[in-house]
């Protein structure tokens, strides 16, 4: 069976990954394939990445606050390059209030510090497979 | 738009990856020796500096030319996932046109590449690439079949990784093309340029293996390790090489599609084969098994 390839990337300036590795990790014991792309990525970097490794889902993990630009800013340039099937997540901390305006544009689902594991990997296997 | 054919090659690969059989055969349509292509291996131990030296080449290639990166990492034994993370050194090449950065997981095979290695190497040929850069995984001692698919191998030490006789001990330097010490910055660089120079001397029908010095996270002694390269190959061409190379790689992508195959029918032929005899109330299966035998025959072939 096909491997369910993930972009995990952090937008936006802030310098910590440890939330974006431990997501990580726990996808690739879930038997996904992880790109994992490190700190600091413009939402182009993110956008050519994510069509060069083909991946089915993109995971954006922004804790500077910076989300409500970045986030749908990804999900725009994906549009614009012709490769809106690529799905994106985002997680980090959001405030509840955010959440519906993200949604709205595009990010199909937020995990905030509270969220399981098994729940973003049991996001990311329906949403891949229901394609 | 870069972002169109890049994603035609993109889905292409992830196809192959997966064994495909239509992209496989597509794939396998496709020639191995156009000679306008170099395909340069580098191996080495983890953290060996790898993926950072070829961020290095990459760009200085890039600014003439197109060039192609495969990056294999390996997979977990436990999950079959893997964590794919040598693009954190290459964040500055995403956005250039004339690079394609690939990352490639193992898929649990021993020797540093995934058995579909080559037939992507054929879909990335065709896509018109000048260079293509295939990192292994860097597992160290098993990593030697690299050799038989790139063009130009070059194997990576780095000081005071433990002995420095390890590394000549292990046989990955005898795969070599090109030796380099990267992290030449650290201490203990003198004492492995000694121990290694004796391999360096080694000559292979008029190829004499360099030995580089490099510190790729400043990126020195690059612009001589291209030298190098180059040399390589124009010694593999004037040398009638290079075909013998593709050839190998060839074989190698024979081999590795013959054991898909066989582990296909392996999961299975078996299977199948119990579920059709294992309860027959016809025979019993502890006083004669000729029939099952020869049912076995006719799947699998006498050899
Ligand atoms: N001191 C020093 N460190 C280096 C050099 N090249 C790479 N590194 C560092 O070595 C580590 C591993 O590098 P990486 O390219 O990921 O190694 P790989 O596992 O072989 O691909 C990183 O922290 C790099 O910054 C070098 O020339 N000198
Ligand atoms: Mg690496």
């Amino acid at each position: 069976m096909a491997p369910i390839r993930v972009l995990m990337a952090k937008p936006g300036l802030d310098g910590h990954d440890r939330g974006a590795k431990v997501v990580s990790r726990a996808l690739r014991d879930a038997g996904m394939e992880v790109i994992y792309t490190g700190l600091r990525q413009s939402p182009e970097q993110i956008v050519q990445a994510a069509i060069q490794e083909d991946v089915d889902i993109i995971g954006l993990s922004c804790l500077s606050g910076a989300h409500n630009s970045l986030f749908p800013k990804v999900v725009e340039l994906l549009k614009a390059r012709g490769a809106g099937e690529i799905a994106v997540f985002g997680g980090g901390v959001i405030p509840e209030a955010d959440i519906p305006g993200l949604r709205a544009a595009g990010i199909e689902a937020v995990f905030t510090p509270g969220t399981s594991l098994e729940e973003i990997v049991t996001f990311i296997r329906e949403r891949v497979s229901g394609q | 738009m870069t972002s169109c054919w890049q994603r035609q090659l993109a889905k292409a690969i992830t196809k192959i990856e997966n064994m495909d059989p239509q992209a496989l055969a597509e794939a396998a349509s496709l020639p191995l020796d156009n000679s306008s292509v170099q395909i340069i291996g580098v191996t080495g131990p983890p953290g060996g500096g790898k993926s950072t030296l070829c961020s290095q080449l990459i760009e200085a290639l890039a600014s003439k030319h197109k060039v192609a990166a495969l990056l294999v990492d390996p997979s977990s034994p436990f999950s079959g996932g893997a964590i794919l993370g040598d693009r954190i050194r290459m964040q500055a090449l995403v956005s250039n046109p004339n690079v394609y950065i690939r990352s490639l997981s193992n898929r649990g095979n021993a020797g540093g590449v995934g058995s579909s290695v080559v037939s992507i190497l054929r879909a990335v040929m065709s896509a018109g690439f000048d260079y293509i850069i295939i990192e292994t995984v860097g597992a160290g001692q098993s990593e030697v079949k690299i050799a038989s698919i790139a063009d130009t191998t070059l194997v990576v030490s780095v000081p005071n990784l433990g002995d420095d006789i390890q590394a000549v001990k292990s046989g990955i330097l005898e795969i070599a093309d090109i030796l380099v010490i990267n992290k030449a910055d650290l201490p203990g660089v003198d004492s492995l340029y000694i121990a290694l120079r004796e391999s360096a001397q080694k000559h292979v029908d008029g190829w004499t293996v360099p030995l580089c010095q490099t510190v790729a996270l400043e990126g020195l002694g690059i612009d001589a390790l291209l030298v190098e390269i180059d040399n390589h190959w124009q010694w593999l061409q004037q040398a009638g090489r290079l075909l013998e190379k593709r050839k190998l790689a060839a074989k190698f992508e024979i081999m590795e599609l013959s054991r898909v195959l066989l582990q296909k029918h392996l999961d299975k032929v078996p299977a199948d084969v119990l579920a059709r005899n294992l309860n027959r109330k016809d025979i019993n299966l502890l006083q004669r098994l000729d029939e099952v035998y020869s049912e076995l025959l006719n799947l699998f072939g006498e050899v």
